[in-house]
Order: structure tokens, then C-alpha cells, then sequence
């Protein structure tokens, strides 16, 4: 039974008009695109408003009027967008720019470097006991690791008697990166194929409701 | 070998069509297995003792955290009838509307579908929290929930409501779900920093990209994949969802996929034998 | 004089970054209440900050659509359209609220349905993509186009079902050689990010700063 929802015409409406794509650039495209286009940007607004009323909650109370700087530097943020007066933000832009590198390089160091470090080295243990599927994994892990490693760190290529042999380490680096590539490619056509069941569900059973 | 012609892009997905209609049409119901990190992860839910905090964090775009909402509904729905309480906490601008989303859909809430749930004691879904970086807000939001967060996404003093006022630092988090592409500062802050286990209904591009972090902090980090772990979990909760119809979907999907790859290959060999002559 | 309010507003930057970010490591690494009362403090502060980076969208699409409008640009009227819904959308969404059911439904029904289309029609592309691209011109080629039609199939709930022991190699090769390269990129990453912050530290990146030049 067809759906009488008016929001479910709408957005079948708009789900249409984005299909149309298929045949080739159209007006009804563009419209998906504008609506795309006002819905993202009114959606920020809002969020942004609404966030205004949040994060300085304290300061409209009374209980934090030091909430005063943040605001005046963050109305400076929206001078970013003249050329002639962007300067104005970098202060703004400044506090930013050091707090996300201070958090970055604590968390970098500690959770991609020395935690990921330590799992290759772990993996070494696993080499000697463990039922053979692991065994097998584990050296594969710590050789791909390795190679793959070499191949984006060295990029200058070393010459000399090594070059050789360093040379099949690079390029067992990068058959480890093909071998990621085409898992991983595998692996998320699930992805497609999930959206585009997502897409035509609405139009087939929520609005025809052909199933 | 004759010449193959090369086959135009709308005859593809003339068939692409048909595959996706197929299914969606009649659906197959096809069965598919459980693996053992979608049962490690219903266990530890499970396990939780009644009135724990649970938080569902992070960000992510819509769209593509869709494919993170079928095993997020079902553990959503197995929480409120193990009474475990759920704090929603977004940290980019369309993660609040999902969270909205994944809550009315599991339809829990007492007052709207006459569930277990009862906002503000049972649940409570924050506003958006913006920062330089998602570590920025997850290490201010853990380190002193009431400092970072005022009020609520409709508004209300975070004091006024029970739940809130029961959690005030990451002590108080029994577990953090992330149905989002960001799980990744999910676990460099959440995990690494305050060593809280953290699960993520992951999408399959995320599950190939994000699985080294499994390895790195075992057992405090847990990870499904893609649709294929959504409709597990659906299945342990005994639902039929999104991740089950894709689930048919993927099974007439896969075959026109790799059926263009093979055709793709022929018509290559047949040109180049072609050219030989 | 210009020159010398540039070379202050410069430095005073770079000040401001290097403070930022040492504080954020003292606040880490140091136990003492002031410290982590700094860190904290500096957090909340970029947090209400960032806050204002949202509205950045409005702006400067009311200036560049507005503009085509007045010009009579092309596609004018679709820009004229756009400014009328953002105009009626942000009153709506605000006296509403984001919390509420009938802004949910507008959100669900327009933007969602639309990125949901647009990012499901790659489930159409990307097939008649893998047609064209997929070809077996070398070894390595054969690699990648192997393993991706395994993995393919490996997922398959009609392989699967009957023989289980696929599911444990799809997630084994999952877990093994595709982890391990995903783990060498995660590492060179995290080396490039910590680069990357020392050289923001030392000045020699002045990327987000420099861009506010001015004259």
C-alpha cells in the first residue's frame, strides 16, 4: 500500500531526483543538490546556535564570566572567511592549532607508535606456541608489518652491496599494501551494497510499500 | 575467441538493479553464521550488572554510520531490558541526530513507545561537543563530565536530571559503544588514557583500517564488521533488521560483483588475442 | 608600523601555539592540580571556540550565492532556492530544536535520504567500476583482483553457511596480512603526526596561520 506520509513523498521525491543522476546532469539533480546543499548548512546553523547556548551555558549564569575571552576570540573565527580581515583570527586559530597538536602528539606517541609497536613485538611470542593458523599469521604479521614499514619510510633508496636484498624488502612492502588493497576492497562492498539497500528501501517499501 | 564488446555502464546497472530488487522484493531470509568477537561482544553487554553506564560516543557522519545502526539498535534494545543505562554523548554535528535515531528506533523510551527507558533516569542524549580534535572533547568529557557538558540536547541543566547525576568522571562508565566511523580517538583517549573497553559496531571500511588496534590493547577493544556483524547481532537479540535484508542483498550482490570482474577479464583477453591476429 | 603589528601578531601566534600545546603535555604528564586545571581549561576554552567554525558554512554561502543572485550567474535561481530554504530551515530548527520529533523528520527526510542515495549509488558504480578497472594486466594486478573476489566470497552468507571454516579464513585474512599493512600505516602515520607537531611547534609549518596573512 502506497504511504499518505507527506515526509515520505518528500524524501522519496528527493531519492528520485538523485537517481536521475544515471541519466546523465538534470535540473531535478540539481534540486537534489541544492536541497542537500541548504539542508547541511542550516543544519550547522542550528547546531551552531544550540551550541552557543551550551558551551557557554556558565557565562549567561554568571558562574564562569571568564568565558568571555573564548567568546570574543571565537567571533573573531568568522572573520576567517574576508581575506582583508582573516589575520584578526589568528589568535583564535592559534589556541586551537596548540591544544589539537599538544593532544595529538601525546596520543600519536602513545596509542599508534608505542601500542601498535608492541603488538608486532608480541606477535613474536606467538611464533612459538599456539595452534599453527596463529603461528602462520603471526609471521605474517611481523614480516608484512616490516616490509610495509620499509617501503614508506625509505623512500630515498639506499645504494651499495644492500640494495639488493633491501630491494625485495621493498617491494614484499609493497605486495603487503596490494594485499591490504584487495581485502579491503572486498571487504567493503558490504558497505555499497548496504547504503544502496538502505536508498531503495525507502522508495520500495516505505513509500510503495511493495513488500 | 571472438571480440567481446565492451559493455556500457547502464547495462550494468540495469542488472545491479535487478540484483538489488530481487531481494528486497522476496526477501530470501538467507541463514549466515555468528563469529566468535559478535558473541564475545553480546557477553560482555550481557554481563554488565543492572543500573551500569554505558556510553555511546563518538562522531561520524550519518550516512555512513547506517551501516553501524543495526547491531547498535539491537545491543540498544538488549541494554534497556537488562535496565543497564545508556548516556549519549556526540562529538560532530550530525552525531546527535543519529544518536536520536538509533533511541527511537530501538524504540525504548517509555513515554513515546511505552518501553523500559525513561529519559533522564534511564537514558539521556547530550548536544553536540565541538573541539580542535574528537581527543580534545573525549579528554575533557571524561576527565570532568559537568564541566565540559551544561545541558542536555533539549536544553535542561544536566544537574536537574537523575542519571547525570549519578556519573561525573570516566570512574562512573561501566563501557563505551562507538557506532561510528571515529573510533579511532575513541580508543587513543577512551582506552589508552582511561582504560575503559570500548566496542565499535564497526563499518567494513573501518574494520579493515581500524583493526590493528585490536592487537594492540586485547580485550579492551572489540570491533564487528561492517553489516555482516550488525546482522549478527541482530540475530543474537532475536530482531530482523537493516543488517538482514542486506544480508540477502549481499548474496545476489557478490555474485553480479564478481561475475562483472570475471566478464571484465574475458573481454580484456579477447581483445588482446584479437589485436594478435 | 604594519610590519611590526605582522611580526607581533606572528609571534604572539606562535606563543599562543607553543603555550597550547605544553600545556596540554604538562597537564598529561605532571600530577600537579594546577597543571591539569590549565589543561582543562584550555580544552573547554577550544571547545567554545570551535563552537563558532559551524556558522562559517552560512557565510560564506549567503555571500557567494547571493552574489550569483544579483549577477544573475548560472544556475541562479537553484542558489536563490537554496538561500530561501536555509532562510526557513534555521528559524524552524531553532525555536523547534534539534531534540524535537518534527525537526528529526525534516533532517531524516531531506539531508539523510539524500546522502543516503548519493552514497548508495556508489553500490551501482563501484560494480561497473571493478568491470573496468579489475583487469589482470600483471602479478600485481592478479593480487589485488584474487584476494578481492575471495574476500567477495568469502563473506558470502551461501558460502559461509554450509562451510563455516570460510568464515574463519575471511576473518583470518582480515586479521593477518590485511592487519598488518593497516598496522605499518597506522605507525608511518602516527610518525608523520608527531612530525608534523614538532614542526607546527617550531614554526616551520605556519599552514593555518600563514593563511591569515592579511597585509
Amino acid at each position: 500500500m502506497i504511504s499518505t506520509d507527506p515526509w515520505i513523498w518528500l524524501s522519496a521525491f528527493l531519492s528520485l531526483a538523485c537517481f536521475s543522476l544515471f541519466l546523465g546532469d538534470n535540473k531535478a539533480f540539481r534540486w537534489a543538490e541544492t536541497t542537500y546543499t541548504a539542508s547541511v548548512i542550516g543544519h550547522s546553523t542550528v547546531t551552531g546556535l544550540l551550541v552557543m547556548r551550551d558551551r557557554f551555558y556558565p557565562l549567561y549564569t554568571g558562574a564562569k564570566p571568564i568565558l568571555i575571552i573564548p567568546l570574543i576570540l571565537g567571533i573573531t573565527v568568522l572573520l576567517v572567511v574576508w581575506r582583508k580581515y582573516a589575520w584578526i583570527s589568528s589568535i583564535a586559530l592559534a589556541v586551537l592549532v596548540g591544544v589539537g597538536t599538544g593532544m595529538s602528539i601525546r596520543t600519536l606517541t602513545s596509542s599508534d607508535i608505542i601500542a601498535n609497536t608492541r603488538a608486532v613485538v608480541g606477535e613474536a611470542a606467538k611464533i612459538i606456541r599456539g595452534p599453527s593458523t596463529t603461528q602462520v599469521g603471526s609471521i605474517i604479521n611481523i614480516i608484512f608489518t616490516i616490509s610495509a614499514l620499509f617501503y614508506f619510510l625509505f623512500t630515498l633508496f639506499p645504494r651499495g652491496t644492500l640494495s639488493k636484498p633491501l630491494n625485495y624488502l621493498r617491494t614484499l612492502g609493497k605486495y603487503a599494501l596490494i594485499t591490504y588493497m584487495g581485502i579491503s576492497v572486498g571487504n567493503t562492498i558490504q558497505q555499497w551494497v548496504g547504503t544502496a539497500t538502505s536508498a531503495l528501501y525507502r522508495l520500495i517499501v516505505l513509500w510503495l510499500g511493495l513488500r | 575467441m571472438a571480440k567481446i564488446p565492451e559493455l556500457k555502464s547502464e547495462y550494468i546497472w540495469i542488472v545491479v538493479t535487478i540484483a538489488f530488487l530481487i531481494p528486497m522484493l522476496r526477501p530470501l531470509n538467507t541463514p549466515f553464521p555468528m563469529s566468535d568477537v559478535t558473541l564475545e561482544i553480546y557477553k560482555i553487554v550481557e554481563s554488565l550488572p543492572e543500573g551500569s553506564i554505558v556510553v555511546m560516543g563518538g562522531g561520524g557522519v550519518f550516512a555512513f554510520d547506517i551501516e553501524s545502526s543495526p547491531g547498535m539498535i539491537s545491543c540498544i534494545k538488549q541494554m534497556a531490558r537488562k535496565g543497564i543505562k545508556l548516556i549519549a554523548v556526540p562529538i560532530w554535528s550530525e552525531t546527535p541526530q543519529f544518536h536520536k535515531y538509533l533511541i527511537d528506533a530501538a524504540r525504548v523510551d517509555k513515554d513515546k513507545y511505552g518501553g523500559p527507558w525513561k529519559y533522564g533516569e534511564d537514558y539521556v542524549l547530550l548536544p553536540y561537543i565541538p573541539g580542535p580534535s574528537d581527543e580534545v572533547v573525549l579528554d575533557s568529557f571524561l576527565s570532568d563530565i559537568h564541566k565540559t557538558v551544561s545541558i542536555d540536547l533539549a536544553g535542561t541543566p544536566i544537574d536537574q536530571l537523575p542519571l547525570m547525576q549519578k556519573v561525573h568522571n570516566y570512574k562512573d562508565i561501566s563501557l563505551w559503544f562507538c557506532p561510528h566511523w571515529g573510533f579511532v580517538p575513541v580508543i587513543r583517549i577512551v582506552v589508552a588514557k582511561y582504560n575503559i573497553t570500548s566496542i565499535s559496531f564497526a563499518q567494513s571500511a573501518a574494520y579493515a583500517f581500524f583493526s590493528p588496534y585490536m592487537y594492540s590493547y586485547p580485550g579492551k577493544v572489540y570491533m564487528t564488521n561492517g553489516y555482516i556483524g550488525g546482522a549478527q547481532y541482530e540475530k543474537l537479540a532475536g530482531d530482523k533488521g537493516l543488517g538482514h535484508m542486506v544480508i540477502d542483498s549481499y548474496t545476489t550482490l557478490s555474485i553480479v560483483t564478481v561475475a562483472a570482474i570475471i566478464l571484465g577479464n574475458i573481454t580484456m583477453l579477447s581483445r588482446m588475442r584479437e589485436e594478435e591476429k | 608600523m604594519s610590519t611590526t603589528v605582522t611580526y607581533i601578531r606572528i609571534y604572539l601566534a606562535r606563543i599562543i601555539v607553543i603555550v597550547g600545546c605544553l600545556s596540554i603535555l604538562a597537564g598529561y604528564f605532571l600530577t600537579s592540580p594546577e597543571t591539569a586545571g590549565l589543561s582543562s581549561e584550555l580544552q573547554l576554552w577550544s571547545s567554545a571556540i570551535s563552537g563558532f567554525t559551524l556558522f562559517i558554512g552560512l557565510i560564506t554561502i549567503f555571500a557567494r550565492y547571493i552574489r550569483s543572485v544579483m549577477n544573475r550567474e548560472q544556475n541562479w535561481p537553484f542558489h536563490l532556492y537554496c538561500l530561501i530554504v536555509i532562510i526557513l530551515w534555521v528559524p524552524f530548527g531553532f525555536l523547534q530544536g534539534i531534540y524535537s520529533d518534527i525537526y528529526q523528520t525534516l533532517y531524516l527526510s531531506t539531508k539523510i535520504t539524500l546522502h543516503i542515495t548519493i552514497i548508495g549509488m556508489m553500490g551501482w558504480f563501484v560494480v561497473s567500476a571493478m568491470y573496468r578497472t579489475f583487469r589482470v594486466r600483471s602479478f600485481r594486478t592478479a593480487v589485488l583482483a584474487i584476494l578481492a573476489i575471495a574476500m567477495i566470497f568469502f563473506n558470502a552468507p551461501y558460502i559461509t553457511t554450509p562451510y563455516p571454516v570460510i568464515g574463519d579464513v575471511s576473518y583470518w585474512l582480515l586479521n593477518n596480512p590485511q592487519m598488518s599493512a593497516s598496522r605499518a600505516m597506522v605507525i608511518c602515520g602516527g610518525i608523520g603526526g608527531v612530525i608534523l607537531g614538532i614542526r607546527i611547534l617550531l614554526g616551520l609549518e605556519r599552514g593555518a596561520l600563514r593563511m591569515t596573512g592579511g597585509e
